[in-house]
């Protein structure tokens, strides 16, 4: 049965992934379709219950700016707020929240629930309906037919996933939930190419079981942080401490004790788990030389009394999960409300994808989340965002949005996918990005609002602050460029105090800013008397831009000498093996690859810079085949 | 694509009396011209000239060649300058004009901009990637040869160094919760400090010219007992290495140089290549592969009564690409059954007798032929410059990363920088594989 009317998009899942990339679909105009197991699980957080945290947290700002929900929805149900790396530079600063479950599907499904153009529908997809090359629709699993021009797929870890504890495993989606065996069996058929991750997951506590007066007590920061560019502390919860633990030489012996029930040391597990987020019985055999592991004890909401404790995620069996949560001091009487569980499941080489998030295989599927090959509830989003933009682009017959690596994280994150492939599940880091200090939590706002806006995701409020904001910062740097300070005038107290010495000659404020040791209180307090009058974000943003603005300038410089490489498209049709001058080597990895431009293809390990000069003449002579040659004059070679 | 950057090679014929060109191509021509010559030459006419430093001091004099886009062989401006002066001065040539804003030309460059500017027929551009590609492995093997020995395990410490400095740090910037054992704040300070020392070490040795082997590297190799020693003392008028009438007698290289009509050869004579079980001579045999891989022109000595075999051809297929290959056909004193076929796949072929210098002038003719071929503006002078160019980038860096007051993000961006720099020396090193060392070292994650 086909059910009319048409969609322009259907999103397939209603995690991270699925929901953001519906609402952006919706909100740029497209008819868009959100189908889910179930309406009660959107905006689910799978594993731990925080939000952001170093790479991640610029993500979520990154996604806020181009008016997705996720770091609203983490200030309406964040409970605890922090900033990592707070004494260092801008760049490495990032805003984490631990949020309350309950509260943050709350804030997810209002904005759905809200948003025109979106409807929602609860049913577990079993196929795609497919014409020729190209993606028509879904097909339900009581039989119902949805049309669309456009779909997105954000199924998680639900394909094939199948969960461990000890050496007992069953089917499902991640605990509570099925899987989606039919989709994963019938994709499988489709020849997408395949493969299987895995993650895991710690046991839950009753926190009225646990003894505090043994663990460390973490505040959150004071001021309390907001994620969202509108958002402001009067819309956070009640805010609750984290605690921290340690496990002990005696938890060590009973996870050593237990190994031989593994299912990651008996080889029951094939799916390969991230190298970062080990298991706690992964850390006890790889870093046999640490006596003591840290876990934070983190609450997973306001109305529930659960805790998350960070840091012993474990597949072990259910009787060692319970004695080595028992060695761990404050946990000695601790009640478990939900076992540690690993979960494998299928993904898709994303060097299948192009960089709109677009298969190559399947015009019009989209894929966006774990189901690439990620982990993190941040880096699905973010994918989910783009997917839903670019699904709506498509339906409406406009060209891509594809952001590059130094515009934004999620332009490393999708490029960093789709031309290199995943070895492991990919989460952020800071270090990915070559242009670290442009790609700031604090300038995300700057960099894509506008984008958002041109893209038709940014509302008129935001965009109404977002514009007094960047006017208020050209003013406060023209202002502080063109303020100049004269040796007389200053007294010597006041420069010793600024710069250690007497001034020699006259200064602009505003080089002065740039010096390592001044910044804009300093001199509002000494010699800009006009000083101290914008707001303090903005008073922010103008002193980060004058301390980097060196490294920038030079990293700009480099953008601009690869900008040539980045933007020459590479034939989808080229024949590779036709090729000469290129090593067999490099021929098959740029047949495998299939990177779209040139700046790809320069990213793929082996591929020299003298072998992308043979594929520029190669291209050349492909694109200028009728213009005749000059003759030759000047050198012989 | 329009060329906004200027590129910068000397061109040197290896030895030929130390004449060296230096080659400019771009838009920042005319002003380097004017600053190096003290006026912009006239279009197309050899001028003679003064060559001059940043100090108007004279560097060298002799021939310089100015043509205007769109009329020369890139379709941009290019100069070229042809000194007199030796290695010294070239090197003094080119350092000027990168000062003066041109970059060091990639292996293949000016051919390739020719291509792209249209100056060569689209019909060539298979030519063109095969150019390219031979002058890239033609440039891989200079630096591979400049990076021998002493250099090589110092600018290896050095990068092991970096490596380990940026684990810690980008550590800390990555997992500032995490525990990171052997780590204290000071320690990155401390790393820098030591780095700098020993990039200006490296850079010290770079610069004392020990490097800088000019000439034409030329490799004997073959059967055992074909006369490759006898062969060599011929050519060495002396006796430098030992023949005997037993297959089998040399194992160790033995290199000698001499002088072809001022061309310096580095000629080496190899063991004979067969399988055997004799460890010794085994080792010999891998040596000899060895020098045949980093080989500039390969004489393939051959018994002329018996002619090309079948562990000839498996040593011609181990010739690198690109390598000119000449066929020795020695012994011809004792008859020579096999007609004088010649070489295979355009290799030269000639008849020699080690014994009684007959064919010796065919084969130095041989071999003074290949050394125009070569490509020549990729030699040791271009490999070791451009090493020398990326050590002082990285120190550049070191010492950005050393200033006072530095966040440790701005200090980490200049040691990412730094390794950058070297990475052009000793092959990629990305964020997977600093992410890879920082996971295999410290238990990171929840
Ligand atoms: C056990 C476990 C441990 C994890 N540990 C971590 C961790 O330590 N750190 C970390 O960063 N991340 C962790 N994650 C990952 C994190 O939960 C995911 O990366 C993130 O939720 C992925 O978002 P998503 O939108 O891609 O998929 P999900 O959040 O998994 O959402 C998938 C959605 O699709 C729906 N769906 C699936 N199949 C169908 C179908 N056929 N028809 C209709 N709807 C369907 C599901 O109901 C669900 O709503 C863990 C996940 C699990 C399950
Ligand atoms: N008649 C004649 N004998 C030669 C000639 N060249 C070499 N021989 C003899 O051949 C034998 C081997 O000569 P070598 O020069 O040692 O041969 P090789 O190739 O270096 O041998 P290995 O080092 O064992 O690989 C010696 O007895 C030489 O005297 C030649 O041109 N004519
Ligand atoms: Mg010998």
């Amino acid at each position: 049965m086909t059910l009319s009317p048409d969609f322009d998009v259907i999103v397939v899942g209603g995690g991270h992934a699925g929901t953001e990339a519906a609402l952006a679909a919706a909100r740029m105009g497209a008819r868009t379709l959100l189908v889910t197991q179930s309406i009660e699980t959107l905006g689910q957080m799978s594993c731990n219950p925080s939000i952001g945290g170093i790479g991640k947290g610029h993500l979520v700002k990154e996604i806020d700016a181009l008016g997705g929900a996720m770091a609203q929805a983490a200030d309406e149900a964040g409970i605890q707020f922090r900033i990592l790396n707070s004494s260092k530079g801008p760049a490495v600063r990032a805003t984490r929240a631990q949020a309350d479950r309950t509260l943050y599907r709350q804030a997810i499904r209002v904005r759905l629930e809200g948003q025109p153009n979106l409807w929602l529908f609860q049913q577990a997809v079993e196929d795609l309906r497919v014409e020729g090359d190209a993606v028509r629709g879904i097909v339900t699993q009581i039989g119902l037919t949805f049309t669309a021009r456009a779909v997105v797929l954000t199924t998680g870890t639900f394909l094939a996933g199948l969960i461990h504890v000890g050496q007992s495993h069953y089917a499902a989606g991640r605990a509570g939930d099925p899987p989606a065996s039919a989709l994963a069996a019938r994709l499988r058929e489709l020849a997408l190419p395949a493969g299987r991750l895995k993650t895991g997951t710690p046991p839950r506590l009753d926190g009225r079981s646990l003894d505090y007066r043994v663990m460390e007590r973490q505040p959150g920061d004071d001021p309390v942080p907001v994620f969202s560019f509108l958002g402001h502390p009067s819309q956070h919860p009640a805010q609750l401490p984290c605690w921290a633990t340690r496990t002990s030489e005696a938890t060590h012996d009973i996870i050593r004790g237990g190994l031989s029930r593994s299912p990651l040391y008996t080889g029951v597990i094939e799916g390969v788990g991230p190298r970062y987020c080990p298991s706690i019985e992964d850390k006890v055999v790889r870093f046999s030389a640490k006596d003591s592991h840290p876990i934070f004890v983190e609450p997973e909401g306001l109305g529930t009394h659960e805790v998350y404790p960070n840091g012993i995620s474990t597949s072990l069996p259910y009787d060692v999960q319970l004695a080595l949560v028992h060695s761990i001091p404050g946990f000695e009487r601790a009640h478990i409300t939900r076992p540690g569980y690993a979960i494998e499941y299928d993904y898709f080489d994303p060097r299948g994808l192009r960089r709109s998030l677009e298969t190559r295989a399947l015009a019009g599927l989209f894929f966006a989340g774990q189901i690439n090959g990620t982990t993190g509830y941040e880096e699905a989003a973010a994918q989910g965002l783009l997917a839903g933009i670019n699904a709506a682009l498509q339906a409406q017959g406009r060209e891509p949005w594809c952001p590059r690596r130094e515009e934004a994280y999620l332009g490393v994150m999708v490029d960093d996918l789709v031309t290199r492939g995943v070895t492991e599940p990919y989460r952020m880091f800071t270090s990915r990005a070559e242009y670290r200090l442009r790609l700031r939590e604090d300038n995300a706002d700057l960099r894509l609002t506008e984008i958002g806006r041109q893209l038709g995701l940014v509302g008129d409020e935001r965009w109404a602050r977002f514009e007094a904001k960047r006017e208020a910062i050209a003013r406060e740097i023209g202002r502080l460029k063109s303020t100049w300070i004269h040796p007389q005038t200053v007294p010597p107290e006041a420069a010793q105090a600024l710069v250690g010495r007497a001034l020699e000659r006259e200064y602009a404020l505003y080089d002065l800013l740039r010096r390592p040791e001044v910044t804009i209180r300093q001199l509002a307090a000494t010699v800009d008397r006009e000083g101290g009058q914008v707001p303090p974000e903005v008073a922010e943003q103008v002193e980060i831009q004058a301390k980097y603005q060196g490294y920038i300038e030079r990293q700009e410089a480099e953008v601009e000498r690869l900008r040539a490489q980045e933007d020459l498209r590479l034939p989808d049709d080229l024949d590779y093996a036709a090729l000469t001058g290129l090593s067999t080597e490099v021929r098959q990895k740029l047949a495998r690859h299939r990177p779209e431009t040139l700046g790809q293809a320069a990213r793929i390990s082996g591929v020299t810079p003298a072998a992308l000069s043979v594929l520029l003449v190669h291209l050349r002579r492909a694109a200028a085949g009728r213009t005749p040659p000059a003759p030759r004059q000047g050198l012989a070679s | 694509m329009a060329n906004a950057d200027t590129i910068a090679a000397t061109a040197t014929a290896p030895g030929r009396g130390g004449i060296g060109v230096l080659r400019v191509s771009g838009p920042r021509v005319p002003a380097i011209a004017e600053a190096m010559l003290g006026a912009c030459p006239r279009p197309r006419h050899a001028t003679l000239g003064d060559f001059r430093d940043a100090d108007d001091r004279l560097i060298d004099q002799g021939l310089a060649l100015y043509f205007p886009a769109p009329h020369s062989y890139t379709g941009e401006d290019v100069l070229e300058l042809q000194g007199h002066g030796g290695v010294a001065v070239q090197r003094l040539l080119l350092a000027r004009a990168l000062a003066l804003g041109a970059r060091l030309a990639e292996p293949g460059e000016f051919t390739k901009r020719a291509f792209l500017a249209g100056k060569l027929d689209l019909a060539q551009a298979e030519a063109v990637a095969d150019l390219i590609d031979a002058a890239s492995a033609q440039a891989a093997r200079s630096a591979a040869r400049s990076l021998e020995g002493e250099f090589s395990r110092r600018v290896d410490a050095l990068v092991a160094g970096l490596v380990e400095a940026r684990m810690y740090l980008e550590a800390t910037l990555d997992f500032p919760e995490e525990e990171l054992e052997g780590h204290a704040a000071s320690r990155t300070r401390a790393d820098v400090a030591a780095l700098l020392g020993q990039v200006r070490d490296v850079e010290r040795a770079a610069s004392a010219g020990r490097l800088l082997r000019e000439g034409l590297r030329v490799v004997l190799a073959g059967q055992p007992n074909v006369g490759k020693s006898s062969l060599l003392n011929r050519l060495a008028g002396d006796e430098v290495a030992i023949v005997t009438a037993l297959p089998g007698t040399t194992r160790d290289p033995i290199r000698e140089t001499l002088s072809l009509e001022g061309i310096p050869l580095h000629v080496t004579d190899t063991a004979g290549l067969r399988e055997t079980t004799d460890a010794v001579e085994r080792i010999g045999v891998e040596k000899a592969w060895g020098a045949l891989a980093k080989a500039d022109v390969v004489l393939l000595v051959l018994d002329a009564r018996e002619g090309r075999r079948v562990a000839d051809r498996a040593v011609l297929a181990r010739v690198p690409a690109g390598v000119p290959v000449v066929e020795v056909h020695n012994k011809i004193d004792l008859g020579c059954e096999a007609a004088r076929v010649p070489g295979e796949e355009g290799a030269s072929a000639v008849f020699v007798s080690a014994l009684t210098g007959e064919g010796m002038d065919d084969l130095k003719r041989a071999v003074l032929a290949l050394a125009g071929r070569v490509p020549s503006t990729e030699g040791a002078f271009m490999a070791r410059e451009r090493h020398v160019r990326a050590l002082a980038r990285a120190r550049t860096h070191l010492e950005g990363a050393g200033e006072p007051g530095l966040g440790p993000e701005l200090v980490a961006e200049e040691l990412r920088l730094a390794q950058e720099a070297l990475n052009t020396i000793t092959g990629a090193f990305g964020a997977d594989d600093l992410l890879g060392e920082i996971f295999s070292r410290f238990c990171i994650g929840k």
